[in-house]
């Protein structure tokens, strides 16, 4: 038996190993800095990945150690949890999202108080920001952009809307829908809809709203996991192309939307920069102590059949 | 008579050693000794073992051993529960609405969640009792029932998902320090002071320790750990736990009142589930929709890494917090050790198949089972 | 002749339009092993169940200690001391001898006013019944799992003794073990009886029977064939009675008596 438990944990180790000293190798090839990226996505969000590649590509170029943590299910008090973690493991830097100002205010500002600086990321205000005591915010603002969003959807023809909802969990998420209403001027009502993540379900489920609101001329994803069956389900209905059609951020499916016109525009918080800024500017701020006076806002950007070449080449990876 | 006073000879003697290390918690105790191996090995110097590393790792823990106790108790005694998770958010979110919407005092709020979630519990049990369906399938109803009320009540009332303003809400309230307080807070700013743990540097809590003291989270584990052990193994109940899992039919025969063990066993593990809700509120302040996600998950797989036999009559304790350590210190360790956080879910496959197989020898020596 | 414990009198039970007892009569006597012997589909399950109190008998009359008794469910006819012992016992493999021996009437002490499992008192007691019985635990926290058929039936039947069983009805104790377990069973049915319990034993094996019992009554389509004391009946006789006298002569000339 003993013989057995020794084996156990030697695999485990085993199995361990390559991982370990990888991580081990680079932290002596690199500098000493190191940062730590900790979002709210669960691990299924693919959106996500462009993240991972803007703090990796800033890793490497300014010659840092970068980190990316999530709670696997999206559980925001878990998300606590990795970011109290993060603070005992002594980086020179946090970078966050604020999904939920209350549950993360106090471990981001112990963080804070311990003497890591820390960035706030994508979700967020600007002002929430300012009271956790970050350097800075890096994002775009979700209500503004959603009213931009509507702004122009009324300018386009938009009278009646959808708006495809799914991350109904995530309040700030839901802002952009508020935001939207509030752009074309109409109340939000019962027009934003709690789609779940699941695609056969949110195509469903779309196809039968539409289909149950014939007045409905536009609509408006949150992201690629909303808009990709979307773009199905008007695929399936014939509606495509007819309905206005606008989403936030970018993805495969969503750039081939834009470019045969099922979709209007998307609406591009870059990512990328969210990501790809705070490493750069935690770095810099550590080595020769300069911080830019400002927040960056990263969107919000429209993207149109007309500027979709550089988005296409790098969709998914840094865009 | 063939049996006579001398021992049977095919019974092979067992050595003292052999049969003090052959229980039913030996998985859960070798593998806490190898986690805490590999981590001291691998992950020493990456404040994983400083008294901040130590609180975090904790706490997640207990947060797991919390849920581990009711499930283990629960699945002893025949049963699952897969709506923990959800009960968890739900609760939470009763907090959030009677105390903040409804602006009821808290310590209304928290007897009337309190109650309200024990109910269901019963419901569940009372369900499964009557309809003789697989609990499975009727606590998986609930998973759904009680997630679609979490994310429909707060949005029907205040048309949003996450509910805050729990922390000001429970402000000097008689019960609520019972799940957000912390205790020997002297003691840990004597120990900050003398340099043993570290203090804040800047901000309105500089000079204060890092660790300020003992969340009532962990309080709640430990004396859940001892309640349940004392109860399954010390008592007549605990008796009827095991009976009423492993053979409810030869138990009912035995005169042990099934329906009653298992209906109750659905409330504490509902108990459970909102001890851990109401204590984390009443750490951040908020409640939210998706609070608990696959909770349920994470308390089944704690509860079989710590031996327990998931068709029941078989299961300990004190293996499901330990199964609850392992996974707790894990899952945050792994971040400490810096391996790509993605790799998680491996570990815990690789952990959760090691321990069962182990557990399964071991059973199999003990039972006699074939 | 001592008085009857438990007297069944023209016991009639109907299932719909199906008649499984058409007037069974059985008495038992302290300290006698009374047995019951009849093929399958013969009755003697319902029968026993209506002595155990789980079926209710259409007709007929139910003697217990020379009252007429009526009992609801199987809760009752328990308390009034009348323990069955079923082929699927109810031991629960998984659990520890002692566990399984006190399930469901477990011994308790009060510490600080809470009622605690008095362990302590469990595995002596266990032990020193397993020891009348003729079965040497390795300890009492052993499980009911590793032990033989034979022995979880003794310990079924030192449970139900213990907890001051009267009657004590066994269900086809031997059918599913092998010789030497038999044998041990069959001991502990004479320990049994001669504590002056009233055994009534189920079985369709004639062999069996004659081993311990005392009187003999063969049901056949749900009927009582007679009932005859030890030494009034040769297995032969038992062996056509049960088979309902005629079939099994023809058999036998072909099995050239082996069965």
């Amino acid at each position: 038996m003993t013989s057995k438990m020794k084996t156990l944990a030697l695999a485990a180790s085993v199995a361990a190993a390559p991982f370990m000293t990888a991580t081990t190798v680079s932290a002596d090839a690199h500098a000493e800095l190191s940062y730590v990226l900790v979002s709210h996505a669960p691990d299924s969000d693919t959106w996500w990945n462009t993240i991972k590649n803007g703090i990796a590509l800033a890793g490497e170029q300014v010659g840092v150690n970068v980190e990316y943590r999530n709670p696997p299910t999206g559980d925001i008090a878990d998300m606590a949890r990795i970011i109290e973690q993060a603070a005992a493991s002594n980086p020179d830097g946090i970078i966050t999202t604020l999904a939920d100002y209350d549950v993360l205010q106090g471990p981001i500002t112990a963080a804070v108080d311990q003497g890591i600086d820390v960035i706030i990321m994508n979700t967020g205000t600007p002002e929430q920001a300012r009271e956790v005591g970050a350097l800075m915010y890096v994002g775009q603002p979700e209500y503004d952009a959603g009213l931009a969003a509507g702004i122009r959807a009324k300018g386009e023809g938009v009278t009646n809307f959808l708006c495809v909802n799914h991350a109904i969990q995530q309040p700030t998420v839901g802002e952009r829908c508020r935001g939207y209403a509030d752009g074309l001027g109409i109340e939000l009502g019962d027009a934003m809809m709690d789609s779940g993540t699941d695609p056969a379900e949110i195509k469903n489920k779309v196809l039968a709203y539409l289909s149950a609101n014939p007045d409905v001329d536009g609509i408006l994803t949150l992201g690629p996991v909303s808009a990709d069956p979307t773009i199905a389900a008007l695929q399936e209905n014939g509606m495509a192309g007819d309905i206005h059609f606008g989403t936030f951020d970018l993805g495969e499916e969503i750039v081939n939307g834009i470019k045969d016109g099922t979709i209007n525009w998307g609406i591009d918080q870059q990512p990328f920069l969210q990501a790809y800024m705070p490493v750069v500017i935690l770095a810099n701020w550590d080595r020769y102590g300069v911080l830019p006076g400002n927040n960056i806002n990263s969107g919000p950007g429209f993207v149109t059949a007309d500027g979709l070449a550089k988005v296409e080449e790098f969709a998914g990876e840094f865009r | 008579m063939a049996a006579t006073d001398q021992t049977d000879e095919r019974v092979k003697e067992i050595s003292r050693f052999r049969q003090a290390l052959i229980r039913p918690e030996l998985g859960g105790i070798v593998g806490t000794i190898a986690v805490f191996t590999f981590f001291l090995l691998f992950a020493f110097d990456s404040g994983m073992f400083a008294a901040q590393g130590v609180m975090n790792w904790g706490i997640v823990s207990a947060q797991f051993m919390i849920i581990a106790v009711g499930a283990c108790l629960l699945m002893i005694a025949g049963e699952f529960d897969l709506s923990v998770g959800s009960m968890i958010g739900f609760a939470g979110m009763m907090i959030a609405v009677f105390g903040v919407v409804l602006a009821w005092p808290m310590w209304l709020a928290i007897i009337i969640t309190f109650a309200l979630c024990l109910a269901i519990g019963a419901l569940n049990g009372f369900i499964v009792i009557r309809t003789g369906l697989p609990s499975f399938i009727v606590t998986l109803a609930f998973l759904f029932i009680l997630r679609g009320f979490t994310i429909y009540i707060p949005q029907t009332l205040e048309s949003k998902t996450i509910i805050g303003g729990i922390r000001d809400a429970a402000e000097g309230d008689w019960l609520a320090p019972l799940f957000g307080a912390k205790i020997g807070k002297p003691i840990f700013q004597w120990l900050g002071d003398a340099g043993v743990i570290g203090v804040f540097e800047r901000g309105n809590r500089m000079g204060e320790p890092v660790v300020d003291g003992i969340p009532m989270m962990m309080v709640w584990a430990v004396i859940l750990i001892v309640f349940g052990h004392v109860l399954l193994t010390k008592t007549r109940f605990g008796n009827w736990i095991f009976a009423a899992g492993g053979d409810a039919e030869s138990a009912r025969n035995s005169g042990v009142p099934v329906n009653m063990v298992k209906i109750s066993m659905f409330m504490f593990t509902a108990f459970c589930a909102t001890i851990f809700a109401i204590c984390q509120v009443m750490e951040f302040g908020s409640a939210g929709a998706d609070r608990g996600l696959l909770k349920e998950f994470e308390a089944i797989i704690a509860v079989v890494i710590g031996g327990a036999l998931l068709t029941g009559g078989y299961g300990s304790v004190l293996g499901a917090a330990l199964g609850a350590l392992i996974f707790g210190v894990v899952q945050q360790g792994l971040f400490f050790a810096g391996v790509e956080s993605s790799l998680f879910r491996v570990f815990l496959g690789l952990i959760l198949l090691g321990a069962v197989i182990l557990n399964t020898y071991i059973r199999r020596v003990i039972t006699g089972e074939r | 002749m001592t008085e009857p414990l438990i007297q069944m009198k023209n016991i009639e039970k109907h299932f719909g339009s199906v008649i499984a007892l058409a007037g069974v009569s059985v008495d038992v006597i302290p300290g006698e092993c009374h047995c019951l012997l009849g093929d399958n589909g013969a009755g003697k399950s319902t029968f026993i169940k209506t002595m155990s109190g789980v079926h209710q008998p259409t007709a007929g009359e139910i003697l217990f200690e020379g009252r007429p008794m009526n009992f609801a469910d199987p809760r009752d006819a328990m308390a009034a001391g009348i323990a069955t012992v079923h082929q699927h016992l109810a031991m629960i493999p998984l659990m520890s001898v002692a566990r399984n021996f006190f399930m469901g009437n477990e011994p308790v002490k009060k510490i600080a006013g809470i009622n605690f499992l008095d362990a302590k008192k469990a595995d002596e007691v266990t032990m020193a019944e397993m020891k009348k019985m003729g079965i040497n635990l390795r300890g009492p926290d052993q499980a009911v799992g590793t032990l033989s058929g034979g022995e979880r039936q003794t310990v079924a039947i030192a449970r139900a003794v213990h907890f001051g069983a009267k009657v004590l009805i066994l269900d086809e104790p031997t059918s599913a073990l092998g010789v030497r377990q038999t044998s041990n069973v069959l001991a502990t049915i004479d320990k049994v009886r001669k504590q002056g319990v009233a055994v009534v034993f189920i079985t369709h094996n004639v062999r069996h029977a004659m081993a311990v019992g005392d009187r003999f009554t063969v049901l056949n389509r749900g009927k009582t064939l007679g009932t005859a004391m030890k030494g009034q009946i040769t297995p032969e006789e038992l062996q056509d009675l049960m088979a309902g006298g005629q079939e099994l002569a023809t058999l036998e000339g072909s099995l050239g008596g082996t069965v």
